[in-house]
């Protein structure tokens, strides 16, 4: 290190304090309530290479601690002057941005003549344009419908504000002064970083300044590094489905093979689905640290080392084989503007292999569904259309090794916030009938999943609909390890219970008749270790707190309650019929579903896609699973069979 | 009424300020803390101002006390154990809080548990709409229900908290008398009684703190009234209050909310006092202590205030003086990770064992550690005599870390300082970005036991101006409670769109807190002065889920339009834009209400008749070399005295540490006002 050591962690207290000013500054003047609600804005310190050095700690979105800039940095044409400011919100220039509504920006900063750093953040506009509002829906098919794209490009030329581009903007958008309104406020994060930047200049002096930020990527590499080399080297193979791969699709397989060696780690996605025929792709470029895939890795590394560092040295630690025309790898122009579905599956991709490598220091799978529900309806009062947000519907964490999932959210979906009833009821067409947690539905475990949440309402407007995007888990749930059971499965119904029931699946958008009782309950965790060996006290506690029903006490547990207490006779008679359980279980429809499709189906398949142009792949996986489902025989055999598909 | 008195009771000494109405004087006294025997400090305190003063009990007319008994109840969670009754199918009202939880970068993240278990709370059959419509009536037999299943929980009170409660509190009411009359022994709580805010889980919350720690407030307070009486003090108990105020005993036993914050607060208004008297308009005090450093912003004699203030696990949603605790005092650990890198905190070795060098036990080293290895501190006893200073045990513990760093223990103790200001920085930054402050403009007022000793390092990292301290740091608490002014807050939730049609809401709110708030200061506490009323709005626009304060005329509350624009001319100064076309809603009417207290004449000190004299110089490690600072007494210094850094200014409460570049000047009070270096552009 240039640096010493005492200088560098000085140096990284006055990093994360410029980020934190950045940050707070763009939480401050951002326009749109979905910014301020959502948090779904991040904010970079970068180096004059454009790889991130600090990021702030308690505001935004946790997604890009190790985001690297450089690439889309050298796609601007021209060169950089000071007083530049430049963004991008093309998923397939530079592969910063990750989807239209995602605008990044970059400031350099300039010292002498020379860039020493850059400034830069994301914010997510609500509407892009595009064929519909909000610009993300799982029914489009090719990026040109998510609305409009800015390649690289200057927003500012040497201070002077590029106002073709902005009317371009404005003119493509659907509600033009919010994206201005949020695209100033990320204007003034990064003139605030640029400040922020040159006053470290001269606290610390350039040539410090610089040798810290390097020394700062290697010290959050060599953290990463010290973790990798705690773990078991080896090879670590992981699988993890979404429901759908479209509206009513097949299941989408994200597989993945973790190989650490030493203080290093290649994450290998061969075997991933080819990319989707719908907007759930991951637009990546194939780049071998690309952030919006390592998210996992960084929760990994905090859970492992809670005080660990987060930058791009993190990443450095890390190699990504990323193949071309899968889902985690598109080819242009497939469209990608829900890919924070396939995210969130990804990363419980990579939890469940370093679940592998670690399994004594790892929890099991989180609910892994965040999804944010609207209604949108006439306000009986106000006369007015309203969308409101009402509640994230997350769903709890995973059992972890030494207590407990977090019940109701928690692990990758902690930073989300709710919004409080009172507020809601007054706000918009909704009576809500039921908020809390859902019994009987954390995985099973010694150590038991998080519990889901459970949201019910009616409203009694004629003209509402609901959305519910970025849904998932209904069919294969979160999993549970070391004989831990999977937690419940995801549901959305309606009028639930009534003679009119309707199982409403995946469905994103919803119109319910006036009085219609809409219900939604998340996944719950997966449980953690063999659930006959949890302390019958635990379970009691549990069913006193209304988590667990006399029922599923004696179902999941074998424990026994009767009159308040724990039977204890009767529980070890009940504890001792059962066989000892261990190791993983993704729950009876992924069993199901790899009993006909096995290894030898998805080599199969993967065979039939490399004789095929990626843009096919979509239509071929369709194509095979439609046979395969309509056949008896061995589904590899079915797949061989098609090998003419698309030749006449 | 001819005495004043204002006590502070701290982990370790008890203040006290007595000020003389008579002549505006003040006087101050300095005794130990007798946690063994709550009140022996205050017979203890009020025998050496008789003895030392002539203050017999009887003149004393006016009496003040700030407690951190509250804060301490919650944080240990050793108060009342409640059971909840909720809405019917929002049982998990507190559980689930806001979702959002700290540390949500890790898998492992989780909210504290709840102040109320889950198994303590109770759905009642019963629902009232957003405007208070009854939609569901309160069923009779569920309260029977759940009052027994409260009783067999073990629960020693109720506290009750339905949806929209603020707007029509009919069912909790009526939820009260049913337990009444079941459970007559069982102490009731109801949310809309205690703070009646909209928004479920902060108005449950609020209300299941205040439930929580009321009988331990109410014993501790019965118990400081007899110790009084016995005593031959004669006037009322006064409490200060979260919100900077005063109220009676009798109040703060019924609304142990109000007084959480009590200590803080107290110390906040102090340090606007004296900042006011010496003429700084701008002002972020700092007060360290052990385990935390504690920041305000107070502007023109102002602190800022807020509400959602950290309690312990949770925030309490009351107007508060804001005040925000950053994770570093003099009892901060340092320590060596695996890669061979200085960390300090978050751990701390507290007031136990305390540091090294305080000889009680402490073994690792802290920050007053290192500060006492490069011979900054301990020229003169700490505390009064209370501790000496064990140079040799600081070292050993600096030693703990410089092996392993490879580095001389003087430089190791020079870097954890360092490293120790830089953690102090980025947090107070966060802070100074969150209000939107040029800090640049500020002076930084320190007290507290390691305020002065550590605050030049933190101005001069944070840019501001100049470092004030005060000439009696212990005493600013004792001193903020006895000039605090009456002060309540009223608030009527309104929740309406702005239009002429709101108005007749809007002047019949206000009408009817203002009865209430004359009503409080006249009849309630006897204050025969004139009343201070100050209106405010909780606006926002539609859609937005923060409002923001924005201060409005009582006599033009009618005005619609411009409420309107005071609105979008406030959120353009907090934000930097507003929407002149966009609806904007007002939330809740706020009314405070003061009676102002009368106000000690700070004593001027005696000029300067030469130029300051150190005692003399001493051998320190400053700003990583090797240097000699002069030593200066404090009692010695005199208005008008000007020295440069570095200089050591030694007094019986703290230390002040001034480093080289750094010029200090005694203004007429003396106060030390202390230069910063101009940073190299």
């Amino acid at each position: 290190m240039r640096t010493d050591p005492v200088t560098l962690q000085v140096l990284r207290n006055h990093c994360r304090a410029a980020a934190e000013s950045m940050a707070t500054t763009l939480y401050r003047t951002a326009h749109s309530t979905f910014v301020k609600e959502t948090e779904d804005f991040t904010i970079q310190l970068l180096d004059r290479h454009g790889k991130t050095c600090a990021v702030p700690l308690d505001l935004g979105a946790t997604w890009y601690p190790g985001v690297d800039y450089e690439d889309a940095i050298k796609l601007v044409p021209g060169g950089y002057e000071p007083g530049d400011i430049c963004m991008t919100s093309d998923p397939y220039s530079g592969f910063l941005s990750t989807h239209s509504p995602d605008t990044n920006m970059w400031k350099p900063v300039f010292h002498e003549g020379e860039i020493i750093a850059f400034a830069g953040g994301h914010i997510h506009n609500v509407d892009v344009g595009g064929a519909v509002p909000a610009s993300l829906s799982r029914t489009l098919t090719e990026v040109h419908q998510e609305g409009l794209r800015i390649p690289p490009s200057k927003l500012y030329r040497a201070g002077v504000l590029d106002e073709t581009l902005l009317r371009t903007i404005t003119a493509n958008v659907r509600v033009p002064e919010q994206n201005w309104g949020d695209l100033k406020a990320l204007v003034a994060a990064v003139n605030t970083g640029e400040r922020r930047i040159l006053e470290l200049a001269r606290r610390f002096g350039v040539e410090t300044l610089k040798d810290g930020l390097a020394d700062l990527l290697d010290y959050g590499e060599a953290q990463a590094r010290a973790v990798l080399a705690s773990l078991p080297d080896g090879t670590y193979h992981f699988a993890d489905y979404c429901d759908e791969d479209g509206v009513g699709g097949d299941p989408l397989r994200l597989k993945l093979a973790l190989r650490i060696q030493g203080d290093s780690a290649e994450l290998d996605f061969t075997g991933t689905d080819p990319q989707t025929l719908c907007s759930m792709n991951v637009p990546t470029g194939g780049h071998p640290h690309h952030s919006l895939v390592l998210v996992g890795v960084y929760y990994v590394l905090s859970a492992l080392s809670p005080k660990i560092t987060l930058n791009f040295g993190t990443v450095r630690a890390f190699t990504c084989i990323l193949p071309e025309g899968s889902v985690v790898n598109p080819a242009h122009p497939a469209a990608v503007g829900m890919r924070s579905l396939t995210c969130a599956r990804l990363r419980s991709l990579v939890f469940g292999a370093f679940a592998q490598a670690a399994p004594e220091r790892l929890p099991a799978a989180p609910a892994g569904s965040s999804s944010i529900i609207n209604l949108a309806a006439e306000n009986r009062r106000t006369g007015r259309r309203v969308i409101s947000a009402i509640a994230p519907i997350v769903g709890g964490g995973g059992g972890m090794p030494h207590r407990d999932g977090t019940d109701g959210s928690g692990a990758d979906a902690a930073y989300l916030k709710n919004s409080p009833i009172e507020i809601t009821e007054a706000e918009a067409a909704i009576r809500i009938l039921r908020y809390g947690l859902m019994p009987d539905t954390g995985g099973p475990g010694a150590h038991r999943g998080g519990l889901a949440t459970v949201l019910e309402f009616t409203t009694d407007a004629p003209d509402a609909t609901v959305t519910a995007r970025n849904r998932d888990r209904s069919i294969f749930q979160p999993w549970g390890i070391l004989g831990g059971r999977p937690g419940a499965a995801s549901s959305f119904t309606l009028n639930p219970g009534a003679a009119n029931e309707h199982d409403l699946r995946n469905t994103d958008i919803l119109n319910p008749a006036p009085g219609d009782v809409v219900r939604i309950v998340s996944p719950g965790g997966g449980g953690r270790g063999d659930p006959m060996t949890r302390k019958p006290e635990a379970v009691l506690r549990d069913w006193q707190a209304g988590r667990v029903t006399t029922e599923a006490a004696a179902r999941d547990y074998g424990v026994v309650i009767a009159d308040g207490a724990v039977d204890t006779a009767a529980t070890e008679a009940l504890r001792a019929q059962q066989p000892a359980r261990e190791g993983f279980d993704g729950g009876p429809n992924r069993a199901a579903h790899e009993a006909r499709w096995d290894a030898s189906a998805y080599a199969a398949m993967g065979e039939a896609m490399a004789e095929v142009p990626s843009a096919w792949r979509g239509r071929l996986k369709r194509h095979l699973f439609a046979k395969v489902r309509a056949s008896q025989d061995p589904a590899a055999d079915v797949i061989r069979r098609e090998k003419n598909f698309g030749r006449g | 009424m001819a005495l004043r008195v204002g006590v502070d009771v701290g982990g370790s000494f008890t203040d006290f300020a007595v000020l003389d109405d008579a002549d505006g004087s003040l006087t101050t006294l300095k005794v130990f803390s007798r946690p063994d025997a709550p009140g022996q400090e205050i017979v203890e305190g009020m025998r050496q101002l008789a003895a030392r003063h002539g203050i017999q009990a009887a003149d004393v007319g006016y009496f003040t006390h700030g407690t951190t008994v509250g804060i301490n109840t919650v944080i240990q969670r050793n108060g009342l154990k409640l059971a909840l009754f909720t809405t019917r199918n929002f049982e998990d009202v507190l559980e689930l809080a806001r979702l959002k939880m700290a540390a949500y970068h890790n898998l492992f993240s989780r909210r504290p548990d709840p102040l109320i278990p889950r198994e303590r709370v109770f759905g009642i059959e019963e629902r009232v709409d957003a405007e208070g419509a009854v939609l569901t009536p309160i069923e009779e037999a569920s309260v029977a229900g759940a009052v027994h299943g409260a009783i067999a929980s073990g629960a020693q009170g109720i506290l009750i908290a339905f949806l929209h409660a603020w707007r029509n509190p009919a069912h909790e009411q009526a939820a009260e008398a049913m337990i009444r009359r079941l459970a007559p022994e069982l102490p009731v709580f109801r949310s809309a009684a205690i703070w009646p805010i909209i928004r479920e889980y902060e108005r449950t919350m609020t209300a299941a703190i205040s439930g929580h720690v009321q009988p331990r407030v109410a014993l501790y307070l019965d118990a400081f009234e007899d110790r009084l009486r016995e005593l031959g003090v004669n006037c009322g108990l006064r409490i200060t209050k979260s919100n900077g105020g005063v109220m009676g005993a009798a109040q703060a036993r019924a609304e142990c909310v109000q007084m959480l914050l009590s200590g803080t607060a107290s110390g906040v208004i102090g340090a606007a006092f004296v900042a006011q008297a010496a003429g700084l308009p701008r002002i972020m005090s700092l007060d360290i202590g052990g385990t935390s450093a504690d920041v305000a912003v107070i502007i023109d004699g102002q602190p800022e205030y807020g509400s959602g203030e950290v309690i312990g696990d949770f925030q309490i949603h009351i107007p508060s003086v804001s005040v925000t605790s950053i994770g570093q005092g003099g009892g901060s650990i340092a320590s060596v990770d695996e890669f061979g890198v200085l960390k300090v905190g978050p751990e701390s070795a507290g007031s136990l064992p305390g540091p090294a060098c305080y000889g009680r036990g402490g073994e690792r080293p802290t920050i007053t550690d290192a500060v006492a290895v490069s011979g900054l501190i301990g020229h003169a006893g700490l505390g009064y005599g209370a501790v000496t200073l064990d140079l040799d045990r600081a070292k050993a513990a600096v030693g703990t870390v410089a092996g392993p760093l490879g580095i001389p223990l003087e430089q190791a103790a020079g870097e954890i300082i360092e490293l120790a200001v830089s953690g102090m920085y980025t947090d107070t930054s966060a802070l100074v970005s969150r209000f939107g402050i040029d800090v640049r403009e500020f002076s930084l007022l320190a007290f507290g036991g390691a305020g002065p000793m550590l605050a030049c390092f933190l101005a001069r990292e944070l840019n501001m101006a100049s470092v004030v301290v005060p000439p009696a740091p212990g005493v600013l608490s004792a001193m903020g409670g006895l000039i605090a002014d009456l002060r309540n807050d009223f608030i009527r939730i309104v929740y309406a769109t702005l239009a002429p049609a709101v108005a007749p809401r809007l002047a019949e709110a206000l009408e009817g807190m203002k009865a209430q708030a004359l009503h409080w200061l006249h009849e309630e506490q006897g204050f025969a002065g004139e009343a201070t009323l100050n209106l405010s709005a909780e606006m926002r626009y539609r859609g937005q889920s923060h409002e923001i304060a924005v201060p409005l005329e009582l006599d033009a509350i009618t005005d619609i339009p411009a409420i309107t624009r005071a609105f979008h001319d406030r959120h353009r100064v907090m934000f930097g834009h507003a929407d002149e076309k966009a609806a904007v809603q007002l939330i809740t009417l706020r009314l405070v209400v003061a009676g102002a207290t009368p106000k000690p004449r700070l004593r001027p000190c005696p000029p300067a008749e030469g130029p300051a004299e150190p005692d003399r110089l001493v051998p320190v490690y400053l700003d990583g070399a090797h240097t000699r600072a002069a030593l200066y007494r404090r009692e010695a210094l005199r208005a008008g005295h000007t020295f440069p850094g570095p200089a050591i200014i030694a007094q019986p409460d703290c230390t002040t540490c001034v480093p080289a570049g750094f010029t200090v000047r005694v203004d007429g009070f003396g106060n030390l006002i202390i230069a910063v270096p101009e940073k190299a552009a």
